[in-house]
């Protein structure tokens, strides 16, 4: 498929502090992007150099194959950091503008206020918009121009649970229009909802990077125990099949290979002479793998 | 013209524009009014004040005290983008820091022309309420000073809209621009011999608008060198070029 955004060793650097350190990751067309890191991760510095606002200190881009112009412009919807509008406007006359931008017709403002459902208030000024609104309205910006990709920067930021159940569902359904969507966000849990892909950021570098179905795929994880830890431990460490094993008081925790379930241990334990007082399989959550992912080369 | 669309939505529902706007307005007025009751040498300036064609040359001249307003202005409404972080998201959205630079200067010549006009109907009014000669040449005689004038308002303008662009923070921005304007520039006047100093940016924009009566001061203190207001005029442009290009680099150096 055809490549939406290619960015190639791009670095930037405030003073001592490098920002973004060297990142290459491709947008395919299609996918849902996620950007996910911890606060200060680079996140926000990486969506403002490919949107034209920051310079790199280093490092290539390209938009749809070419280098940012109008014309790429034209084709991207985009959301940085904070709904950034004129407060003493109403939302209809500050989308005026933007459409004015944008050079799109008038009539497309409707339209996009009633996809984010702020028609009742669109002659309510900015200032007087809560956190919530203020996200949709500058959401519905983005969408002005029926672009072909949507770049999003923690968008559910500061929205109450309704907010972001609400976001998270219009995302899905841009998405399903066939539109590419580029995502920044430090909520694991948003990312595995919502992306396709994810590219895992810390201090300015790419930690992972795949389909979020092999980078955060949830790996079970066996709790196992019996009398005597001492032989259990003997027999865990002779079965191919086991990845890691680590002992946590009398349990024994293993993660096993691919295509391997905790009946194997049972049979294989059982098969050993040991008789299980306990066996038990745990999700492994997002949360640890995460921190597992940025450990590995911390 | 749509860059100025884009302005004028922005600027047109916005109180502040209209308070500053105000404030120049009455204050002119004032100073108008107040001018006629000076007294100099036992009599009443009086009605002689408002005598077209020289009534031009003194409304200008008043009018050129008030540029410092337009200038603060501007900042306000350039220090304004970079506080939404508007500046910002115009970009994200399409236009280029060239353009950003363009609108602003639309503005700047769009307030130079409502500048111009206020003045031109302040002194038809006046000049026609209150002098004794409505011929033709004497209501036109001296019209050309308006054209200076415009030239003059859009230099301090641009002037402001450069310290805007560059310090971004509009209190800071307007105490630099005072400050060079009226602190900064006239003491580099006096270490500077009046051949040079007559060529820097403030004394090239005051000199479009000179002090009606500047001759018969100079015959009683050592004269003043300075351009006359029509050779003011090239190197008032070249300024107003190159703050507007140097609005454009600090965009186009920095991260928005």
């Amino acid at each position: 498929m055809a490549d939406i955004l290619d960015i190639n060793n791009l670095s930037k650097r405030y003073g001592s502090i490098q920002a973004v350190d060297r990142l290459t990751i491709r947008v395919e067309q299609g996918s849902i992007y996620g950007l996910l890191g911890p606060n200060g991760s680079g996140k926000t510095t990486t969506l403002g150099m490919v949107l034209d606002v920051i310079r790199p200190s280093g490092g290539s881009f390209s938009w749809f194959g070419q280098p940012v112009s109008r014309d790429t412009k034209r084709r991207i919807g985009a959301l940085l950091e904070t709904p950034n509008f004129y407060p003493y406007l109403t939302a209809q006359k500050n989308l005026r503008i933007v459409a004015d931008i944008k050079g799109v017709g008038d009539s497309q403002i409707g339209h996009v206020l009633q996809l984010v459902g702020l028609s009742q208030r669109r002659h309510t000024t900015f200032k007087g918009y809560s956190l919530g609104m203020k996200q949709r309205l500058a959401i519905a910006a983005a969408l002005l121009n029926d672009p072909e990709v949507l770049v999003l920067d923690e968008p559910t930021n500061g929205l109450d649970p309704e907010g972001i159940a609400e976001v998270r569902e219009l995302i899905l359904k841009i998405a399903a229009e066939g539109k590419t969507i580029l995502l920044a966000s430090h909520l694991l849990d948003e990312v595995e909802k919502v992306c396709t892909h994810v590219a895992v950021l810390q201090r300015g570098e790419l930690r992972a990077e795949g389909p979020v179905s092999t980078i955060l795929s949830a790996k079970d994880q066996v709790i196992i125990g019996a009398p005597g830890t001492a032989r259990l431990l003997e027999v865990v460490q002779q079965l191919p099949f086991v990845a890691t094993h680590h002992t946590e008081r009398d349990l024994v925790h293993l993660t096993l290979q691919d295509g391997y379930s905790s009946m194997d241990v049972n049979r294989a334990m059982f098969e050993a002479g040991i008789v299980l007082s306990q066996l038990t399989v745990r999700r492994k959550s997002l949360e640890a793998q995460f921190l597992e992912i940025i450990k590995q080369q911390a | 013209m749509n860059l100025l669309r884009i302005e004028l939505h922005k600027i047109l529902p916005y109180r502040t524009v209209w308070v500053i706007l105000a404030i120049y307005a009455a204050l002119l007025l004032l100073i108008l009014y107040a001018s006629s009751k000076v007294t100099i040498n036992g009599s009443e300036l009086g009605e002689k004040m408002y005598d077209l064609p020289a009534f031009w040359l003194r409304l200008t001249y008043i009018a050129s005290f008030f540029n410092l307003l337009f200038g603060i202005l501007i900042i306000v409404l350039v220090s304004d983008e970079y506080s939404f972080r508007t500046l910002r998201q115009q970009v994200i959205d399409g236009l280029s820091r060239a353009e950003l630079v363009l609108a602003k200067f639309y503005v700047v010549l769009a307030l130079g022309v409502l500048g111009t006009v206020f003045l031109l109907l302040l002194g038809l009014y006046f000049g026609l309420l209150h002098s004794t000669d409505h011929s033709l040449s004497a209501i036109f005689g001296h019209i050309d000073a308006l054209s200076y004038y415009f030239v003059q308002a859009v230099g301090y303008m641009t002037l402001a809209m450069l310290f805007g662009f560059l310090i971004k923070k509009s209190g800071l921005a307007i105490i630099a621009f005072m400050a060079y304007a009226k602190i900064v520039e006239p003491l580099l006047h006096f270490r500077l011999p009046d051949a040079v100093d007559k060529y820097m940016p403030m004394k090239v924009l005051g000199s479009l608008t000179p002090m009606p009566g500047q001759q018969m001061l100079d015959q009683l203190t050592t004269p003043t060198e300075l351009l006359s207001p029509a050779w003011a005029t090239l190197p008032a442009i070249g300024y107003i070029t190159l703050f507007c290009l140097l609005s454009y680099y600090t965009l186009k150096l920095r991260d928005l």
